[in-house]
């Protein structure tokens, strides 16, 4: 019985690591449509380059904070979680 | 080698000054709550590599983006976003396989490039004033 809780344990936070992870493809979606938007406007008014791509650069890195925050999330249920929650478990049962 | 754009310079500076502030707040934190040990401070030094590697590689991605067709820019902008993904993700795993590096230490100082993002508008503005006129100089 025991394993069968550890299983499923294990199981539920590799699931949902993986689940976690799908907010990592937004980032990069958003991040290459700023950027395809930017080199149309700085096409359009070359002088901008400068303000534009610090702007850029700053929002990308803003966009792609949740895909850190996603990946952050992902690894403490691979690494942190399942340790944690066995533990629980077995103190539970004595 | 490839030449870093002034623009990207100058942001990259500004992060990873922001990196090492935090970091030493960080470790700050570390020692006042006494759980400092050798371990924090291999951690930090990871995590804030990482974190500092991420920015400059989009940075020098984004400046190579902005000479390419629209098309190209999005695709070759989606795969950097996955790799330098990867890269972090390489480094968190790192931090909790290895012994010798705490992971909070490790994965805390990836977010602080957002902090320093966060505090940006603070000093932006007396560098948005000056920055066209620098560039334009530079320029011609």
């Amino acid at each position: 019985m025991l394993e069968i809780a550890i299983g499923i344990i294990l199981g539920c936070c590799a699931l949902g690591a993986g689940v976690a992870m799908i907010a990592g493809i937004g980032p990069g979606i958003g991040e290459g449509n700023a950027v395809a938007k930017a080199c149309e406007a700085i096409g359009r008014q070359p002088e901008c380059k400068g303000p534009v791509t610090t702007t850029m650069l700053m929002g990308c890195a803003v966009a792609e904070t949740t895909g850190l925050y996603a990946l952050v999330i992902a690894i403490l249920l691979i690494f942190v979680a399942p340790n944690m929650l066995v533990n629980i478990l077995i103190k539970t049962i004595g | 080698m490839m030449k870093i754009d002034a623009t990207v310079r100058r942001e990259s500076i500004y992060v990873a000054g922001w990196i090492v502030l935090l970091s030493v707040l960080m470790q700050a934190v570390f020692i006042i709550i006494g759980k400092w040990d050798y371990t924090v401070l291999c951690g930090n030094l990871l995590g804030g590599a990482a974190s500092f590697a991420n920015f400059l590689l989009l940075g020098i991605t984004v400046q190579k983006a902005v000479a390419m067709e629209e098309k190209q820019a999005a695709n070759a902008m989606k795969l950097s976003q996955t790799l330098r993904l990867l890269m972090i993700f390489i480094a968190a795993v790192l931090g909790a396989v290895l012994e010798c590096f705490n992971i909070w230490a490790t994965i805390i100082p990836i977010f602080f490039v957002r902090i320093a993002i966060a505090f940006r508008p603070l000093f932006g503005k007396k560098d948005s004033e000056n920055k066209p006129d620098s560039e334009d100089k530079s320029d011609s």
